[in-house]
This record gives C-alpha cells, sequence and structure tokens, in this order.
C-alpha cells in the first residue's frame, strides 16, 4: 500500500461520516478520485456502517417496558433523597440533645436545691471567685501573710462597717482563712460581733465558708 | 416541558418529573447499554442503574451541560463497571445470547437473522470502549463533540476511536462472514449426499 493510501485509508470512517479533519477534506476527495484501491475500501467500510445501522437493537415488547418503569419507580421511590444532611449544621445538632439533657440536669438540680440560691452565678460573682483564687495563690506563695496581720485585716474592717466598695466581703473573710484568731483578737467587742454575724450569714449562704465557720465554731 | 425544566423540578426532588425524563430517554439508554453488554436482562438492569444513578445525582447536573450526554456518560459507567467485574470473574460475553432475541419477530427472515448474529459475534470481540464510540456514532447520532464529552478526552481522539473502531469492526465482520461460508458449505454437502 503506497504511504498516500495509507494516511487516506486512516480517515474513510470520518470522511463516509461526512466529517473528516478540515486538512484532510479535499486531499481525501482527490486521492480517491484516482485512486481505486481506496475507493473500494470506501466501499467496504459503508457496507459495514450499513449493517451496523441496519441491525438495531431489537426492540423489546410493551410488557418489557411496563415491567421497567414500575421496577424503576419503586427503586426511585424508595431513593427519594432526604434533604442532604449540610456539614456545617450537623456538628451542633448531633450535639443539641445532650446539652439539652445537660441543661434540664442542671435547671432541675438547682430548683431541687433551694440552698444553692445561686443558679446563675452574676459576672459579678464570677469575677469575685476569680478575685479569691487568684488571692489565695498569692498566699500560697507569700508565706509571711498567714501569721503576720496583712494589709486585708484594714478591709475586715470596711466590710465591717458596710464600707467595701473595692473590697468584697468574700475576698476579706478568704483572706483571713490562715489567722483568724490574730484578727479576732485585735477586734473591738462590737466589730467581733458584727464579724461573726457575717461569718454565719455565708454558713446559712452554703458560701465557700462554711468549712471555716465549722471549724471556727468547733 | 424542555429538558431544562424537567431537570430542574427533578432537582427540587419532583420525582414524575425525573420519570418524565426517564422515558424520554430509556430505550437511547436501554440501547447504548444493549450494545455494550450485548445481554437483554443485563441491558435493563443497568438501564436501571444508570437512570437510579443519574436521580441520586441529578442535584450536581449544572444546566449548561446536556442532559441527554450527562446520562450516556453514566449508563456507560455503569457498563464498563459492569463489564470489567465480567471480566474479572471470568464470565465472557456470549453472542450466541443474540439469536435468540431476534427470534421476538418470527417474520424475521433468516439471512437478517444470520447478519445480525455474525455482526454482534464481530461486536464482542471489539473493546469495550470502540463498541460504546460505533453506538454513540451510528445509533445515538452524537457529533464527535458530544462523544468526547460522554467518553472523555477530545473531538479529535473522538474521531480517531471512531475511524480505528470501524476499521477494526470490518476485519472482525470479514473473519466472521468467511467463518460462516465455511460452516454453511458443510452442512449443504452432508444433506445432499443425505439425499441420495
Ligand atoms: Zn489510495
Amino acid at each position: 500500500m503506497k504511504w498516500r493510501c495509507a494516511l487516506t485509508q486512516r480517515w474513510l470512517p470520518a470522511y463516509l461520516d461526512g466529517d473528516p479533519p478540515s486538512f484532510w477534506r479535499e486531499r481525501l476527495r482527490s486521492h480517491l478520485a484516482r485512486c481505486p484501491a481506496c475507493r473500494e475500501e470506501l466501499a467496504e467500510l459503508a457496507e459495514v456502517v450499513r449493517r451496523v445501522k441496519s441491525t438495531a437493537v431489537p426492540e423489546p415488547e410493551p410488557r418489557f417496558w411496563q415491567n421497567f418503569n414500575q421496577e424503576l419507580h419503586l427503586k426511585l421511590a424508595q431513593s427519594v433523597p432526604a434533604p442532604p444532611p449540610s456539614r456545617v449544621f450537623k456538628l451542633p445538632y448531633l450535639l443539641g440533645a445532650p446539652a439539652l439533657a445537660l441543661l434540664l440536669i442542671w435547671v432541675a438540680v438547682g430548683y431541687l436545691n433551694p440552698e444553692r440560691s445561686v443558679l446563675a452565678p452574676t459576672p459579678q460573682m464570677a469575677k469575685q471567685e476569680r478575685a479569691i483564687q487568684e488571692r489565695a495563690a498569692e498566699k500560697m506563695v507569700a508565706k509571711p501573710r498567714v501569721t503576720a496581720p496583712s494589709p486585708e485585716t484594714t478591709g475586715v474592717v470596711a466590710f465591717v462597717a458596710q464600707n467595701g466598695e473595692e473590697m468584697s466581703p468574700d475576698d476579706d473573710l478568704t483572706g483571713l482563712r490562715g489567722d483568724l484568731d490574730s484578727t479576732l483578737a485585735g477586734m473591738t467587742e462590737q466589730e467581733k460581733e458584727a464579724f461573726l454575724k457575717r461569718l454565719r450569714q455565708h454558713e446559712k449562704d452554703g458560701s465557700c465558708l462554711r468549712k471555716i465557720s465549722v471549724i471556727f465554731w468547733a | 416541558m424542555t429538558d431544562p425544566q424537567l431537570v430542574a423540578r427533578a432537582q427540587e426532588g419532583d420525582l414524575p418529573a425525573f420519570e418524565e425524563l426517564v422515558k424520554k430517554y430509556q430505550r437511547e439508554i436501554y440501547g447504548l447499554a444493549y450494545r455494550l453488554v450485548l445481554d437483554a436482562e443485563e441491558a435493563k438492569d443497568l438501564t436501571q442503574q444508570a437512570f437510579m444513578q443519574a436521580f441520586v445525582h441529578i442535584k450536581g447536573f449544572r444546566q449548561q451541560a446536556q442532559f441527554r450526554t450527562w446520562l450516556f456518560r453514566i449508563a456507560i459507567n455503569q457498563c464498563y463497571n459492569y463489564l470489567k467485574n465480567k471480566k474479572k470473574f471470568g464470565d465472557p460475553v456470549d453472542a450466541d445470547n443474540f439469536v435468540l432475541v431476534g427470534k421476538d419477530s418470527p417474520e424475521e427472515d433468516l439471512i437478517a437473522q444470520d447478519e445480525r448474529r455474525r455482526l454482534y459475534a464481530a461486536l464482542t470481540r471489539l473493546p469495550a470502549k470502540q463498541r460504546a464510540v460505533i453506538t454513540l456514532k451510528l445509533e445515538q447520532g452524537l457529533s464527535y463533540e458530544e462523544i468526547s464529552r460522554v467518553l472523555g478526552g477530545t473531538a479529535g481522539a473522538a474521531r480517531v476511536n471512531y475511524c480505528q473502531a470501524i476499521k477494526t469492526l470490518k476485519k472482525y465482520l470479514k473473519n466472521e462472514d468467511e467463518h460462516e461460508v465455511a460452516v454453511r458449505s458443510y452442512p449443504k454437502m452432508v444433506t445432499r449426499v443425505s439425499r441420495r
């Protein structure tokens, strides 16, 4: 086979189809006009195409399509997609139930335990607690303060005089945890009484000083 | 209703709208699957599977694309997977099945039946991708551009594949025809002998 015939025959099926590469369109036509071998090849390829087109896929009976559509309908109805769970909302959704349960438990405990008057600590109280913890930590480090009368002692006085704007009551009482005796020793009878009254009040409130006051009264 | 309208409804979960699309394209998809797997029952299953896949993924279908070619692509992938598994489990396609299918129409003459059987025998020997490109071109009437959208690659590659596929099919058909001539001449001789 000549090289030109080989190149031509490569594109003959597309030429038959009327859609060969545009570069080849004219070249194929002119070669076919003068080459009997390529014309014969073209005729044989046309016969192959005719056979494929004429041998259609056998059309199934009408019953086939009835069954087909019924079966498919059932399958499709089963697979009707539920709204796809959005990844953004999936996590909060899953956490919702435990979160609700926790909330209910928390509220129930609050109501069943009326001694705990603090259902929802106010921001101020939270701040006070933090301050208590910080101060306690300071005291652990600064040991001398445990025994020596400290600047906080004046705070107690301020508190007893109901004048503690800066220093909160809890701060003062907690600050005295280590040296109650020495503090009381330095007080007048009136101051002692007010101080102890305040401690008792705290004990009623179930505050963090319960243990201290128990020890004290003992 | 037009395809884009039906697709838009189906994308919102409208099953009747999708089933209208099914009825519109089921014959084409079935024909394509039939040519690829060469088995009527399997072609039916694969056609159903293709539509189910389409329904599940229809939300991801972009309206700029053609629904028909998108459906063809899904169906062809289903068929490829089926053929891959079949090959893996050593179950070759049997060209003799096709003769039985042709018996649906008793008036179909014997010559046509023979021709069908030889064509399918030749098609069976083609790689699945060449069967796909021939079917898409000659039966579904797709352009090379559309074929490339179904099978992947470029329009130029689709044209090359098609040309190659037809030339290979011609070679296999010639083999089948020669084989047929040899088989036919033998029983004729036997009948002649027995009549004497
Ligand atoms: Zn030539």
